[in-house]
């Protein structure tokens, strides 16, 4: 063998040392489970560690890190770094978690007829929706995770016909070492009923540890959800989130998620369609800098016939920066007339960034309309050379491009004042003067 | 003005520009006329600063400055503007903050402040008047889904916009019917100025008729082989370019 290229471990090595690890990752468990007084109701150890080996984890290790998330400091808490309203002139109705704490103060819940609305924890009696066969918990490990660990989150029921008034912003925040920031949102959406959640995830620059945000969603008969997903953490923090979204018949599913900020970032989202003439729609952008890595893994499941899907998420990645994009759609064999639509484009902003996108449509049903694109390029040259010519500067005029580029994805945010943070903070991030140009804004 | 002195300037290892030299001075309108492939486009792409393009000797002098030592933005920034053949679209993009980053890079050049949104927007209303174009093409993205002229008003729209020193029409004639070249061309001539200067390029005598020359140029195989009045237009568009070839061999 050529000496000089790196030998690949060979595989009952790799295997034996894998499970040696997670021996030592299930004495971890049991520990922590002593420390936050969990009964180990949840089968943690029938879902093996991500490892890069299977599949849906290729690109994406943990296994450098993953023991951490196990041994977190659970003295941290609460403090006072969290920003009171993450969006400014937002008139929401707000439930702010830091650390996994609900904090009661910076909250601000809907009192509504139709609705119910609180803290996992106060719920009572109150029912949350099963885990079934499909449900992340059963096939990812940070899911099952989230099912063992997960204390808080949100509660919503929004009984028949009922139109809230305003969005609910649920922000996430973390702070401090070693947080184990573990939440999850239970939703019902019922029938011909509406809701737009804002989840809106922040981390203080000296943070790390983990996030992990498991949203499940029932969107009852001709029932609408709208969630706008803005993630902007500092510090060091790896942040994993899961949509299970289940939608009935006639209903209408929307997740926009942006990744502003946030050094390692991983979404699972799975829009399981079971009643028809659905739409389910998905988009996103992500433009991770310097070191940072985002990772968006979709799965559209069209059970029944006559439903249709919207796919659209965009990359741009700067510096030694890393994404992967993974879009499962599958078309089962009773899901005639199905239309679904699929795009992931990307634009390497640096010669050291990588893109990893892959898209994955199973189709079983033979009256279908599936299409699908992907790209992964460069900033277009010749628009760069006219913008140029015309005075303006070099990275100016990639800021423009960019503003193009994710301009629909913006555009499809369900709350105007989330857009308008979001481009702010982008701006921010990458001194993007020209976005605050808005040239009608003071005639 | 400018002062172009032996340039050489090649693509991909093909050499266009062979010697080229030229000078237009504060208020003079040149035309350089050539058939194709004699490097016309090849000389307005290297002034504006087109990277693809190497240069292998020569200077040029823009105003006291060496161009080729500014990238394209700082030429822009200088005073030069390149209105190009075919236009660039650039989807998402809407052309009133396209214009809005160009006039502000310009500022931001001169010591200036950046334009308030009402100077701004008066000075819109009265260059678009200027070459007749639609209020809703402003809003669009630009260049996108605009028809030939309207592409062609919409760079002269950005020309006067910028108020440059020196303008490079790059063969703004084709592709226009006769009333939009009588638009942009009276475009053009509303900005003649003692203080400004043009180096027009084209194919065709036409456009000549209409933006009339102090003196004419013809390019042949990367070198200005004949220079003259604007009735040398004329003489090449009674004879044709094959005179001229015939002349240089003999």
């Amino acid at each position: 063998m050529d000496a000089a290229k790196p030998q690949l471990m060979d595989r009952p090595k790799a295997e034996a040392q894998h499970a040696a690890s997670e021996a030592s990752g299930a004495a971890l468990v049991s520990a922590l489970d002593a420390v936050l007084g969990v009964q180990a109701d949840v089968a943690l150890d029938a879902v093996p560690v991500p490892h890069r080996r299977v599949e849906r984890w290729k690109y994406t290790p943990v296994a450098a890190w993953w023991k951490d998330v196990l041994a977190p400091d659970v003295s941290t808490v609460a403090d006072a770094g969290c920003e009171a309203n993450p969006v400014p002139g937002l008139d929401a109705y707000r439930l702010v978690f830091v650390n996994g704490t609900f904090d009661a103060a910076a909250s601000d819940l809907p009192v509504h007829t139709g609705v119910t609305c609180m803290p996992l924890s106060q719920r009572g009696d109150a029912k949350l929706q099963d885990v079934d066969a499909f449900s992340p918990e059963v096939s990812d490990w940070f899911a099952g995770l989230n099912g063992r660990y997960s204390q808080e989150g949100l509660y919503l029921r929004v009984t028949q016909g009922v139109e809230l008034d305003r969005p609910i912003l649920i922000h996430h925040h973390t702070c401090g070492a070693g947080a184990f920031n573990v939440l999850r949102h239970d939703i019902a959406v019922a029938l011909n009923a509406s809701v737009k959640i804002v989840q809106w995830s922040t981390a203080t620059a000296g943070a790390d540890g983990s996030v992990n945000i498991l949203t499940r969603a029932d969107v009852g008969q001709g029932a609408r959800l709208h969630i706008d997903k803005v993630q902007d953490e500092e510090g060091t923090v790896r942040h994993i989130a899961f949509e299970d979204i289940r939608q009935g018949r006639a209903s209408h599913a929307e997740v926009h998620t942006i990744t502003v900020r946030g050094a390692w970032v991983r979404n699972d989202l799975a829009f399981r369609i079971n009643g028809q003439g659905a739409h389910a729609e998905l988009n996103g952008a992500f433009l991770p800098g310097e070191g940072e890595f985002v990772d968006n893994h979709t799965t559209v499941d069209h059970r029944v016939a006559h439903c249709t899907s919207s796919e659209n998420y965009k990359g741009i990645l700067y510096g030694k920066s890393t994404g992967v994009f993974n879009g499962k759609v599958f078309v089962r064999p009773d899901a005639q007339q199905t239309n679904a639509y699929q795009q992931n484009a990307n634009i390497l902003a640096s010669e050291k960034a990588s893109m990893n996108a892959k898209p994955e449509l199973e189709i079983y049903a033979d009256d279908v309309k599936c299409s699908h694109g992907c790209t992964v390029g460069q900033f277009d040259s010749d628009a760069l050379f006219y913008a140029r010519s015309r005075g303006v500067g070099l990275e100016a005029a990639k800021a423009m491009l960019v503003h193009a580029f994710i301009g629909d994805i913006l555009k499809g945010f369900a709350v105007t004042e989330v857009r308008l943070e979001v481009e702010h903070r982008l701006a921010e991030k990458h001194g993007w003067d020209v976005w605050n140009d808005h040239p009608n804004d003071d005639a | 003005m400018l002062k172009i002195n032996a340039l050489k300037a090649s693509v991909e290892e093909a050499s266009i520009l062979k010697g080229l030299s030229l000078t237009i001075n504060p208020g003079e309108v040149h035309a350089i006329m050539g058939p194709n492939g004699s490097g016309k486009s090849t000389l307005a792409s290297v002034l504006a600063g087109r990277e693809e393009y190497e240069i292998e000797g020569g200077s040029v002098d823009f105003d006291g400055a060496d161009l080729l030592d500014m990238d394209a933005t700082e030429r822009a920034r200088a005073g030069l503007f390149l209105a190009f053949q075919y236009p660039v679209e650039i989807p998402g993009v809407s052309n009133i903050n396209f214009i809005r980053a160009a006039v502000n890079g310009k500022r931001e050049h001169e010591g200036l402040e950046p334009i308030k949104g009402k100077a701004f927007l008066d000075m819109v209303k009265e260059k678009a008047q200027l070459v007749e174009l639609d209020g809703r093409l402003r809003n669009r993205s630009v260049n996108e889904g605009f028809s030939g002229g309207e592409k062609k008003r919409n760079e002269i729209f950005q020309m006067a916009m910028l108020e440059p020193k020196l303008a490079i029409l790059d063969e703004t004639d084709s592709g226009l019917d006769i009333d939009a070249l009588r638009i942009v061309s009276d475009g053009v001539n509303a900005m003649r100025s003692p203080e400004r200067s043009f180096l027009v390029i084209t194919h065709y005598q036409r456009l000549l008729d209409y933006i009339v020359p102090d003196f004419v140029h013809v390019l042949v195989d990367g070198r200005i082989v004949r220079s003259g009045g604007k009735e040398l237009a004329l003489e090449l568009e009674d004879k044709g370019y094959d005179w001229i070839k015939e002349d240089i061999v003999a």
